[in-house]
């Protein structure tokens, strides 16, 4: 098991008497010092434009903001640095796709009703926008897929297909490579959500070979505000900008009154404007964090908790679980509902008021898949997700408090 | 009431129509078009659900965990 707790200043919190139990890493991971220490040092030692001053401070934010790019193309085993692209999150990465990437008109986007709001809501619009066909493959109630509906519904018509690769609800991880695949053979590009996996897996672009990938760095014990867009080469160089603006140009021409632009290539094709400096220092940090830990370890780690939790839950009356059981598939988190209480806002009440137990409650942004469930976004539904610093000291503490809670409303 | 959000607003005027309600009754109510004005955030709930706690706070409304769940109303002052 892995013993990192020492690095999260955060956890030295007591909140009326308890100690924190944070489970809600899928929404935001606590930050370790060495990434708040590298975004300190951005702050206090050099901060500076990067990119265009040339002074001292200049060249050593511009070294930095460098450095943290390699860092995360190392992270997610990209081919070439300026395949990654800094942007605001994983929903503007999303956006930037949908926005950006030529479709024709008689062609059609595919997406799942197990998508988070951000990838489905860029496409849905891009589709209304331009009078495009959008299809919805429907996960099963599990979460998994049936890879034969992926072979039905993508055909020669698809342009793009926007998957969740591990989904935010129900924790299971979907078969990207032959979804890739299935996409590929019939001349359709994918857009890969990994908001939720690259925090919990390993991730290589070269070997799911995606067309795209959005991450959150906020969920990976980096800064919040700072995204990442993956793209093959290929796509980002011919797909429209998104914004214009200063960086984005070699040069900008005045002739006979005209003002010609010549633009640079990517990344800076689609980093405009000044940029978060310390965000990307912070997130070449946090990928370098993890990447030193293993993401192998950290994923068995998350599994080891997540089977005690799982196995626990499953033998109770009270509670069902949404979402897959099986390990193998799943992402260290788990969604559930108690009967015994009306509103899953009730439980994560209830814990964060009793133990300092934090979880989230609620449709999580994915309110399309409790409708196909028939569960109420009002009632909702829990989730406590786990994550590299959480311990069995943590779970135990979870468990203990749910079992106070089911017989206190029973 | 003005420093208070629309949410924290909403569920005030929710919890003076009656005596008692329970999280998923008021995001129920906040979701009728009497309430559409003032509530941001009545689909999903959790912000909802974190301006009635400040509220409960302030010593505004009260909340009591019992069968069912938990139960809100209007503090008596």
């Amino acid at each position: 098991m892995l013993d990192v707790r020492e690095d999260f200043p955060v956890l030295k919190r007591e909140i009326n008497g308890h100690p924190l139990v944070y489970l809600d890493s899928a929404c935001m991971a606590l930050k370790p010092k060495q990434v708040i220490q590298a975004m300190n040092e951005y702050y206090e030692v050099f901060p500076a434009c990067g990119g265009r001053s040339i002074h001292k401070l200049g060249e050593e934010a511009s070294n930095a903001y460098t450095q943290a790019r390699e860092k995360f193309r190392s992270f997610i085993n990209a081919e070439h640095e300026e395949e990654c692209i800094w942007t605001r999150n994983a929903t503007e990465s999303l956006n930037i796709v949908a926005r950006c990437i030529d479709i024709p008109k008689d062609a059609k986007i595919v997406t799942t009703s197990l998508e988070h709001h951000s990838g489905s809501l860029p496409f849905v619009e891009r589709a209304k926008r331009d009078g495009l066909r959008i299809e919805v493959i429907e996960s099963k109630p599990d979460g998994t897929f049936d890879i034969e509906d992926w072979k039905k519904t993508i055909d020669n018509k698809t342009r793009i297909v926007s998957v969740v690769h591990s989904s935010n609800v129900t924790g299971t991880v979907a078969p990207i490579e032959e979804i890739v695949e299935i996409a590929h053979d019939r001349g359709a590009l994918v857009m890969s959500d990994d908001a939720q996996y690259a925090p919990h897996h390993p991730l290589s672009m070269k070997k799911t070979d995606v067309d795209f990938s959005a991450i959150s760095v906020h969920k990976m014990c980096g800064p919040t505000g700072m995204g990442l867009l993956y793209g093959k080469s290929e796509h980002l160089e011919s797909m429209d900008m998104f914004l214009t603006g200063g960086d984005t140009v070699s040069d900008v021409r005045y002739e006979n009154g005209r003002i010609i632009p010549e633009y640079l290539p990517p990344p800076e094709k689609y980093e405009a404007g000044l940029q978060n400096y310390a965000g990307a220092i912070g997130a070449g940090a946090a990928a370098e964090y993890l990447q030193r830990l293993g993401m192998h370890e950290i994923e068995k780690h998350e599994r080891t908790l997540l089977s005690k939790v799982l196995k626990e839950f499953k033998d109770n009356e009270h509670i069902r679980i949404i979402g897959t059981d099986d390990i193998n598939i799943k992402t260290g988190l788990c969604t559930f509902i108690v009967d015994t209480v009306d509103s899953a806002h009730d439980v994560a009440t209830y814990l964060n008021d009793s133990y300092a137990v934090m979880i989230r409650s609620g449709a999580h942004c994915v309110h399309p898949f409790h409708y196909q469930m028939g569960i109420s976004p009002t009632k909702g539904t829990a989730r406590a997700s786990f994550y590299l610093y959480n311990n069995e000291n943590d779970v135990d503490i979870f468990l203990n408090a749910m079992w106070e809670l089911i017989e206190a409303s029973s | 009431m003005t420093e208070l959000s629309r949410n924290a607003k909403c569920v005030l005027q929710i919890l003076e129509t009656t005596d008692s309600l329970t999280t998923a009754e008021i995001l129920s109510m906040a979701r009728e078009d009497r309430f559409s004005d003032l509530c941001t955030d009545c689909a999903g709930g959790d912000t909802f659900v974190v301006a009635a706690n400040q509220l409960v706070e302030k010593g505004l409304i009260i909340k009591k965990f019992g069968k069912g769940g938990y139960r809100w109303q209007l503090a008596e002052v």
